[in-house]
């Protein structure tokens, strides 16, 4: 196993009438389990041209229904870039140039969940996105010429 | 204005063959400028002892109502319990799609894209106490 944390701090002296300064880690640890850690990552940096919703993260029997986390960056600097990033045509909120969000994600292969493949598309320009999956598994495509 | 910063830091010292550390600093600004976000909910709690969903966010009432796809808003989110043995955990869901599964210690920060009907709901995997942490920080 492997041990991989995560940190936030949030910060700012002038936000309110005193500063305001607030930190959290946690480990990403497999569910189910007391302390085992998320043993396999992947991680990438994509161009996402705009005017097409992709699917950025496609869900997967091989992450279903457990611990799974996702870290997405927007890399552009002209402010009013974006991506919006959704599930299953639900849209989660839009990353401007340098917004990042991590967050869990569960991975859905249920009927009702219809599709809880993590999409994102680019607006105004297209967008330079870095994006990490901590994830259980993987499903690996058979070659074929094998 | 006010300037706040949310900085993540994502490291391991034995995922791969050398370490992996990567940390990124974000100014939290209104949508589309470098103008810095200036409204915040404050830091509050909510509890659940039911497994039933819980709105942890009612983006038609209170500071949330201001809240609009259009405009920049950040959540962090925090299951502040003991992770126990590891089977407990809190579904988050926008409406009624399951973003995921926040264990004991774990945290969230998202972009929400509020507007009516788009509440951030909860459900905790059993009866045991559960407590979340969250705030917003909007335009």
């Amino acid at each position: 196993m492997a041990t991989t944390t995560a940190t936030i701090t949030l910060s700012s002296a002038d936000l309110l009438s005193d500063n305001l300064s607030l930190s959290a880690t946690t480990t990403l640890n497999k569910g189910g389990t007391t302390a085992t850690g998320l043993e396999q990552m992947n991680y990438h940096r994509a161009i996402i041209p705009t005017g097409t919703n992709f699917d950025l993260i496609p869900e997967s029997d091989a992450l279903k229904d457990n611990s799974n986390y996702v870290y997405i960056i927007n890399k552009n600097t002209d402010v009013t870039d974006y991506v919006i990033i959704s599930i299953n045509n639900e849209v989660i909120g839009r990353l401007y140039a340098g917004d990042w969000a991590f967050f869990p994600w569960s991975c859905d292969l249920s009927a009702a969940a219809n599709d809880s493949s993590i999409e994102l598309q680019a607006f105004t320009h297209e967008v330079i996105v870095e994006y990490a999956l901590f994830h259980v598994g993987e499903t690996l495509l058979t070659a074929a010429d094998s | 204005m006010a300037t706040t910063t949310a900085t993540i830091t994502l490291a391991s010292g034995d995922i791969a063959d050398n370490s992996f550390s990567i940390s990124n600093t974000a100014t939290l600004t209104t949508a589309g400028t470098d103008t810095g976000l200036s409204e915040f909910t404050g830091l509050a709690r909510k509890k659940t002892n039911s497994g039933s969903n819980t709105v942890l966010l009612d983006s038609g009432a209170g500071e949330a109502g201001d809240v609009t796809a259009d405009k920049s808003a950040k959540v962090y989110i925090k299951n502040i319990n003991d992770r126990g043995d590891g089977t407990k955990f809190v579904t988050i869901l926008l409406t009624a799609v399951e973003i995921g599964r926040l264990y004991g210690g774990d945290w969230m920060f998202i972009p929400w894209a509020g507007g009516s009907g788009k509440d951030i709901e909860f459900t905790a995997s059993d009866t045991t106490e559960t407590t979340l942490e969250y705030c917003v920080f909007y335009e």
